[in-house]
């Protein structure tokens, strides 16, 4: 693969190893800022080519070849029940690791990896769609902004389990 | 003892042990065929007392007590106190279903229930010797073997009433004989544990020995836990216990030897099988020996020499350990890694063929092969004899035979066929479900074969081979054979088909309609068959393994069903197509021409479009409108290729945009998240770089075709 593969794990934090911190990886999504946990964060891509599925869920937006590998991406979009957008320059697809799966969600661009202590993390208010509502952790202020801390493994699983229910 | 259960341990049990039940099955059918063969007793019985070593020592008593059960009907049968009867086979049978049952629940890490007090009750009443006896000198072994009995019940009558203790004074030598297999001990504290029982046994009241077992043991267990050498003392001892004669001790004795022995079977291991020889030998003899009478010494005697010679030719040939045990996942892997260098391959000899290097192409041809071998041999890691599925028939078919009153041997060809593991376990059930069929419909009541001038006993024949890069299987009967017209008619009955199909079907095609759904010729719903289920599954789980089956048929003379499955699942050959921009493969297997597209060979038939292939219509799909919704604004009804494919004995087309051409791919599953769409068997990486779906035709087609095709 030629794209610029930026692998975040193997960052180490500088952190006390006496102190709770965590590294959240954040992402933009229609102007909102959103965390996931570092450790669930395999890499980073750009966006390529992605195979549709005929058949798939909607929010699956297809596959991708990830050096051998056959990788689901998801459209988080749709998932959150947002509306969907153009695939820009800085569209990235996160590779993750949740509930035993490796996953790409599609987001519109990746910011940077931030340090947050259990303490700040506050539960989450009633806010966002009530789609989304139901994969976040947490919320956290950061110098006056809102980020949402997204449950990967709800995202993954509690929706399948919601499907499985329907039929 | 109360252990905490040892995952390892616990896992090594269950291997050990699920390998032994699964030979039990096979070794109880014949066993009721050569019911005189002793080797054949003594190694089932073992098998039930290893199984019983194992579950004791991980306190699994209700396994325990069913082993137990099973065990002793065996030792009255190798001491001749009981004739081998089809009653008795059932009963153990019985017994071996629940102590599968109660092995899969331990399996599954659940609570198992308890044996069915009957079977306990009916298993007791079988290991007492019964009164008939060959022989003149009958009453007086039938006598020593009652007393026998009387000793050995006595010592086990605090099973009934405590539930564990009874059961300790075997578990505990197991025990120790179980900690060397695990711990790999040397030879010395392997030969303690029969000599530290047949002292006390000796001495004392056979059944007041436990404690005195189990603090020595204990001793010995510490020592092996700390990795102290024990000393070589022990090993001396057992030469002096045999000088009491104790029938019941030297019984007790004989089958921890052949624990033991079957240990060095195992195990392969060299140190305990030099000093078994040594101890087992003086020890049966003189047991047997100063008992009273030599008739009823002799029952004593035999079995105890038995297990000589097994361990005797052993220490010759000291068998290094030449097998490891893998797991399944790590082969997974390596076969994925392996499967990954092939495409590299492929894209390298892909991107030759535009340079023209001709060092480079020597190197890539160097690369061709060895990837080709390196795949090959991976493969074999792999490969199983389908033994392993086989094995299992002869109890099918004898329990069905017994229930549905018929006469049937079972003749199995080729059982060291080798092939791929998930087929061997995929292959499984739908083999079960068309012997089941063969036994239920194929083959007549005895009367009515003899009537018809054959044998009362029929014949079903299971055969594998490998023919090319398949494998094909066979089930025949020499049974009554298909009525071409019957089945017609009852499909007709059925609303299956209709009048005017059933008058223009080939015989063959009338032989396939067993496969439908929902059609059963039987009449009458037994538990043995006649839900028409079963043949509809086995098609489709052969199809899904992109597998073929073919019925012959002759009428009196009996039935033949062919299936041919692949070599391995994990490498498919397809054809490459292009529908759209995207690429599609399709199994190979299953493509059986391409035709440029004609419109005017093409016309619309009940609504379905069709095309005439060598004066055949056959339906005509285009994948376009299926697989490219919404974005083939170039599409072109008149442009592209038509890939036929057969399904069972129907063909299908489909219009595809462009052909790529054909290429062996490896599956990769979908995610779980995909697992399940319509159509979609897989993804492939193409040499190219690029990702291909893998289409799953049966599926694509009853998900998108609009009319159910009939197949």
């Amino acid at each position: 693969m030629s794209q610029t593969n930026r692998s975040l794990k193997s960052k180490t934090a500088v952190a006390d190893s006496d102190d709770p911190v965590l590294q959240w990886v954040t992402f933009q999504l229609d102007e909102e800022t959103y965390g996931i946990n570092v450790m669930q964060v395999q890499e980073v891509l750009r966006h390529s080519e992605i195979a549709p599925v005929p058949g798939a869920p909607d929010y699956v937006l297809g596959i991708i070849n990830l050096r051998g590998n056959v990788v689901t991406v998801i459209d988080t979009r749709t998932r959150f029940g947002l509306p969907s957008s153009e695939v820009n320059d800085n569209t990235r697809v996160v590779i993750i690791e949740a509930d035993q799966q490796v996953i790409g969600i599609l987001v519109d661009s990746v910011a940077e990896v931030v340090y947050l202590r259990s303490s700040e993390i506050d539960s989450a208010p009633n806010i966002g769609t009530e789609e989304s509502a139901r994969f976040i952790q947490g919320v956290s202020n950061r110098d006056g902004e809102l980020l949402i801390l997204v449950d990967l493994n709800k995202m993954l699983t509690e929706e399948e389990w919601g499907e499985v229910a329907q039929i | 003892m109360s252990f905490d259960l040892d995952e390892d341990i616990l896992q090594d049990f269950l291997i050990e042990a699920g390998e032994i039940l699964e030979l039990l099955s096979g070794q109880l059918v014949e066993l009721e065929n050569d019911p005189d063969n002793r080797d054949l007793l003594n190694a089932i019985f073992r098998g039930f007392h290893t199984v019983k070593g194992g579950a004791g020592f991980l306190s699994l008593g209700h396994l325990i007590d069913t082993c137990h059960g099973a065990e002793n009907v065996f030792d009255t049968l190798r001491n001749g106190g009981r004739e081998l009867s089809s009653e008795l086979m059932d009963v153990i049978l019985q017994a071996l279903d629940t102590i599968n049952e109660q092995f899969a629940a331990v399996q599954a890490r659940e609570e198992m229930q308890p044996a069915d007090p009957e079977l306990l009750a009916a298993l007791t009443i079988l290991s007492e010797p019964g009164t008939h006896m060959p022989g003149d000198s009958g009453a007086e072994v039938t006598q020593a073997d009652e007393a026998e009995e009387v000793a050995e019940s006595e010592a086990e009558k605090p099973t009934a009433i405590s539930g564990e203790g009874g059961v300790d004074d075997i578990t505990d030598e197991e025990f120790e004989s179980l900690l060397d297999e695990l711990h790999g001990v040397g030879g010395e504290t392997a030969s303690t544990p029969p000599a530290a029982a047949a002292t006390p046994a000796a001495e004392q009241a056979a059944g007041s020995d436990n404690d005195e077992m189990s603090d020595e043991e204990f001793e010995a267990l510490l020592d092996e836990l700390q990795g102290v050498k024990p000393p070589a003392q022990p090993a001396q001892e057992p030469p002096a216990a045999p000088a009491t004669p104790a029938a019941a001790a030297a019984d007790g004795e004989m089958s921890d030897e052949e624990f033991e022995a079957l240990l060095d079977e195992l195990h392969g291991s060299q140190a305990p099988s030099s000093v078994q020889p040594a101890t087992s030998e003086p020890t049966a003899k003189p047991a047997a020996k100063p008992e009273p009478k030599p008739a009823a010494a002799k029952p004593a005697a035999k079995p105890a020499a038995k297990p000589e010679p097994k361990p005797a030719p052993r220490p010759v040939a000291p068998p290094a350990e030449t097998t490891v045990r893998v797991d399944t996942r790590r082969l997974d892997d390596i076969m994925n890694m392996v499967g990954e260098l092939v495409l590299v391959r492929n894209r390298l000899l892909l991107l030759n063929s535009n340079f023209n290097d001709e060092e480079l192409g020597k190197a890539i041809s160097n690369l061709d092969v060895v990837t080709g071998d390196l795949q090959g041999s991976v493969m074999k890691t792999r490969m199983q004899p389908i033994k392993k599925v086989f094995g299992r028939f002869p109890r099918v078919v004898r329990d069905m035979a017994r229930t549905l009153n018929k006469e049937i041997t079972l003749e199995l060809i080729g059982e060291d066929t080798d092939l791929d593991k998930n087929l061997v376990e995929a292959l499984a059930d739908p083999l079960v479900h068309l012997v089941r069929n063969s036994v239920d419909h194929g083959i007549e009541m005895p009367d009515e074969r003899v009537k018809a001038g054959k044998p009362r006993m029929g014949v079903v024949t299971l055969a594998a081979s490998q023919e090319g890069d398949h494998i094909l299987l066979s089930i025949e009967d020499d049974g009554a054979g298909m009525d071409a017209e019957k089945l017609k008619g009852i499909a007709i009955k059925r609303g299956i088909l209709d009048v005017d199909a059933a008058a223009r079907m080939t015989d063959e095609e009338a032989y396939n309609l067993i496969f439908a759904a929902g059609f059963s010729t039987k009449e009458v719903i037994s538990d043995v068959s006649g839900r028409g289920v079963g043949m509809d599954v086995v098609k489709t789980k052969i199809n899904q393994l992109n597998g073929s089956v073919r019925i012959d048929s002759e009428m009196g003379r009996g039935t033949r069903l062919e299936i041919k499955v692949p070599l391995t699942l994990a490498i498919l050959p397809t054809l490459m197509v292009r529908v759209g921009k995207q690429a599609f493969a399709l199994p190979l297997a299953t493509v059986n021409e391409i035709i440029n597209l004609d419109l005017k060979l093409t016309n619309t038939v009940d609504g379905q479009l069709s095309m005439i292939v060598r004066d055949k219509a056959i339906p005509l799909f285009y994948l376009n409108l299926w697989l490219n919704k919404g974005n083939n604004p170039n599409f072109k009804r008149d442009e592209g290729h038509v890939v036929v494919v057969t399904l069972g004995t129907q063909q299908v087309g489909f219009v595809v945009d462009a052909l790529v051409g054909q290429e062996e791919v490896v599956i990769k599953p979908l995610d779980r998240m995909l697992q399940g769409t319509p159509g979609m068997a897989g993804a492939t990486i193409t040499s190219d770089g690029g990702i291909a779906l893998i289409l799953d035709i049966p599926s694509l087609l009853k998900r998108y075709a609009k009319r159910s095709i009939k197949h």
